[in-house]
């Protein structure tokens, strides 16, 4: 143990040129995410802007008791839970495959392509990328145009103004939007893979789908890992502007995510404590699942964060 | 060697980077030079100085008209003007030395300010509705300078050109007062002018409802019928489904105030403040959209569709009936009149009456006006600011601003300022240039003053004249004071009606695509109790104890 770690510290000191580098980023997370958790303090205050915040007053845990006590609380925890879910069990695998297929691509060229045109439309942000969702799903959009060619329907649906189709509408203008973007890593992982393995199956006589399975999957399971733990900690997190663009009074009660009803019912009137406090709660029940996927994932697979 | 291709294009967008960051260098470095000149200048001339000077019957900029930077955040994020390009900002920044350097939200405006006032950075001067939260925390957390004690001290001018009713009708228990109000109109002067600003109207396309013999809109089974007629015999238009209605703003202006103004449900009743919502003749009208929609003759697509979407259809005329603020419709409707077909724009006509076929009461403009124009602690020339919203608050400001410059854009006839006529006509049909290039008429609203510059505009076109003189001539003059009374902010009564008004949004849809009335009662009942659960009553007490400090207010 002594030993490993000053060696560590000869290395480390061996290398301070390079590690000096992740300085920056040390202090920005220090300054943007580390000093502002001292504000929380307002969560059990009556915060107002124009005071100090010093002389607002104490209330305790008035603010929480206010939204465990609203039932559209609970109604956004449903919606986010929903929408999580859907993503993390249906949309979590999906880059992996993309990048497991994309990596079976011989020609470099063609593979290039596929993932600089899958990757754009995550540089579209989401106002316009929304609108031109909003189209399509609209009256005579793509989509009805298309279910009506395919006699599936016989007139136009606002699909925008079905609650029940919300969460599949996030999904599937997520995906579509991101799986390039998240494929990313993955393929920079599978790119990491020793080529000399791939050699060696070869001749042992292993056909495609089994180094596929037996050498890309493997070597690439601890990022898959990690990711996966942090997507499950991101659980009652969603994509607020996403949400935002698509959302209309007709679909709120299958849309209002755990964000939104923090900016309704926050921001939109100033109640800076209150929203604090649905946020400090849901970082304290964030935290737990990260805990929880971080030992489970242990246990099951021995990837984990820490 | 792959990355051959590559250099020229990354040469080349260098050039560019290069090319722009000069380029701003050189721009940055021109104000720069003139900064130092004019701050030392306000620093240095002490106090006692200027007051000798100040003169309560001259307008103080004429003082001192070095160039000065001021930024000036519009709380709009839709106004996308810019100062400095357009002949009448040219014209100001020359002739005060003022150069303005426009601000607008990128997402609420509401957010944007409250974050600056957490930032303690503001800009020299904001502009925002006057219902905004935000305002009133500026205020109250001394964000922004009394414009009284400004001019005490800078500019005594400004008492004459800010108009003693505005003054007043935005002072603060402390005696002071923070802002200025554009587009407020005191009762007196609509009773005299016949000008209202009233601007709710229910609009249909001329050309279908003539076709269709003119049908009575204003009951509900005439409204009905109508609709039955529009969807057996015009269902289409070029090619694409009608779309029979549209209100705007959806739930919380279209289909509740401004569809309660039309049917004339009042606002108090034998002194006390009257809940409109409950009213009869509302819910009837409620439950006839309600049956509209289960025969198919409306769908839900003013609902829901976002805002690109509905200026899409408007300027295809693809709506039928629109409950819509005719100032909305000022650059659409001399398109359609010019376009193919030149009958398919809208007019104004009765729309939904209450029982008693009363004519609708609209709201007219009011005491408020629209935005409040304010000036912050965090400028560093108070002294010009000042002096700049004296300027542009006096006639010669709005002439300037309005008109723009003599003889290029304006002639005196017998004494009388007159836009030219080839801009008279640019008013109609090239706006945007009008806007761009020249800057006058609406395009610098923020301390427009109705009263001094509607003597100036123009005759309107005909197909503008019809709506606003049928909006005009059914507004609620003396309803102005009702208008905005809910609690606003993040007192406890103030989240009670947002948290009331917000599920008012999501029920309205659930009323009218409720499968029958039976349905349809259930869930009103449903909102009422939810609504009494989050504190309803004390909402309506807070309205009567505003409604009766303005009354107060008006008798003073």
């Amino acid at each position: 143990m002594f030993h490993t770690r000053t060696g560590q510290m000869k290395a480390l000191l061996r290398q301070w040129q390079l590690q000096s580098m992740v300085i920056p980023g040390i202090l920005w997370m220090f300054i943007f995410c580390y000093i502002p958790m001292l504000w929380l303090i307002i969560a059990f205050m009556d915060f107002s802007i124009a005071k100090p915040m010093l002389e607002s007053p104490f209330v305790g845990l008035k603010h929480f008791r206010d939204f465990l006590t609203d039932d559209r609380f609970w109604r956004s925890i449903r919606n986010t839970l929903g929408m999580s879910s859907i993503k993390l069990v249906l949309g979590f695998p999906i880059p992996i495959l993309f990048a497991l297929l994309l990596n079976e691509i011989r020609s470099l060229r063609f593979k290039r392509t596929v993932q600089t045109i899958s990757y754009l439309p995550h540089f579209i942000a989401w106002t316009i990328f929304g609108g031109i969702a909003l189209n399509w799903l609209g009256e005579g959009g793509v989509i009805n145009q298309l279910m009506m060619a395919l006699g599936l329907q016989d007139r136009d649906i606002l699909f925008n103004s079905e609650p029940q189709y919300f969460w599949w509408i996030t999904f599937f203008t997520d995906t579509l939007k991101e799986t390039g973007w998240s494929a990313i890593i993955y393929i920079a992982a599978i790119a990491g893979i020793d080529p000399g393995l791939y050699e060696a199956a070869e001749l042992d006589g292993a056909n495609r789908w089994q180094r596929m399975w037996h050498i890309t999957v493997q070597s690439i399971r601890p990022t898959i890992a990690i990711l996966f733990i942090l997507a499950v900690s991101g659980i009652l997190g969603s994509n607020f502007e996403q949400i935002f663009m698509l959302k209309n009074n007709m679909n709120m009660k299958m849309a209002e995510s755990l964000d939104l009803y923090i900016y309704n019912m926050g921001l939109v009137s100033g109640r800076h404590s209150f929203s604090t406090a649905v946020l400090f709660a849901r970082s304290i029940v964030a935290l737990g699942l990260l805990l929880l996927a971080n030992q489970s994932s242990k246990k099951l697979t021995g990837d984990s964060i820490f | 060697m792959k990355s051959k291709p590559v250099r020229p294009i990354l040469a080349a967008m260098m050039t560019v980077t290069l090319a722009l960051s000069i380029a701003a260098c050189s721009s940055n470095s021109a104000t720069k030079e003139n900064m130092p000149t004019a701050a030392p200048q306000a620093e240095a001339s002490p106090e006692p100085q200027t007051e000798t000077k100040l003169n309560a019957e001259e307008p103080a900029w004429k003082l001192d008209t070095s160039p000065v930077d001021l930024t000036w955040f519009v709380g709009a994020n839709w106004y996308a003007h810019t100062w400095g390009e357009s002949l009448a900002s040219k014209y100001v920044t020359e002739k005060t030395g003022v150069n303005v350097k426009l601000e607008v939200p990128s997402g609420e405006a509401n957010e944007q300010v409250t974050l600056m006032m957490t930032s303690g950075k503001l800009p020299d001067l904001i502009s925002m509705g006057s219902w905004e939260t935000a305002v009133k925390k500026l205020w109250e957390g001394d964000h922004v300078y009394a414009l009284n004690e400004l001019a005490d001290k800078y500019d005594p001018y400004f008492f004459k050109v800010a108009g003693d009713g505005t003054l007043k009708w935005y002072r603060q228990e402390n005696g002071n007062t923070y802002g200025v109000p554009n587009d407020s109109y005191s009762p007196n002067l609509m009773h005299e002018t016949g000008m209202t600003a009233a601007n709710q109207t229910f609009l249909v396309r001329k050309d279908l409802y003539e076709e269709m013999g003119k049908p009575d809109l204003s009951t509900p089974e005439g409204f009905l019928g109508a609709l039955q007629l529009l969807k057996d015999k015009y269902p289409e238009y070029k090619g694409q489904p009608i779309s029979p209605f549209f209100a705007q703003g959806n739930v919380p202006y279209g289909m509740t105030e401004y569809l309660q103004n039309l049917l004339a449900v009042p606002h108090e009743k034998d002194g006390k403040v009257y809940d409109r919502i409950t009213d009869p003749d509302y819910i009837a009208w409620l439950k006839t959209f309600r049956t509209a929609y289960e025969r198919g003759l409306i769908n839900v697509d003013f609902l829901v569709d976002s805002d690109t979407q509905v200026e899409e259809k408007t300027n295809n005329a693809r709506y039928f009936m629109m409950i819509r603020e005719w100032t909305g419709m000022s650059a659409v409707n001399p398109m359609l009149a010019a376009g193919a077909n030149p009958d398919s724009y809208y007019i104004a006509v009765d729309g939904p009456q209450n029982s008693k076929g009363e004519s609708a009461k609209l709201f007219p403009g009011n005491m408020d006006g629209w935005m409040v124009t304010m000036i912050s602690k965090s400028t560093k020339n108070p002294e010009r600011a000042i002096r700049f919203l004296t300027y542009l608050a006096s006639e010669e400001g709005q002439r300037d601003l309005f008109l723009g410059k003599e003889g290029e854009t304006w002639d005196s006839a017998g004494g009388k300022p007159q836009l030219k006529a080839e801009f008279a006509e640019m008013l109609g049909s090239n706006i945007e240039k009008l806007e761009k290039e020249y800057g006058i008429m609406d395009t610098y609203w923020m301390m427009r003053n109705p009263v001094i510059v509607n003597q100036w505009r123009p005759e309107k076109a005909p197909v503008i004249k019809q709506m606003e003189d049928f909006a005009n001539a059914q507004a609620d003059i003396d309803s102005g004071i009702y208008k905005g009374l809910d609690p606003l902010g993040d007192s406890d009564v103030a989240v009670a009606w947002s948290r009331i008004s917000q599920n008012w949004e999501e029920v309205l849809p659930e009323l009218i695509t409720a499968k029958d009335e039976a349905a349809f009662d259930k869930v009103f009942e449903g909102f009422r109790s939810r609504r009494d659960s989050y504190g309803f009553a004390q909402v309506m007490e807070y309205r009567q104890t505003e409604l009766d400090a303005r009354k107060a207010k008006m008798a003073e």
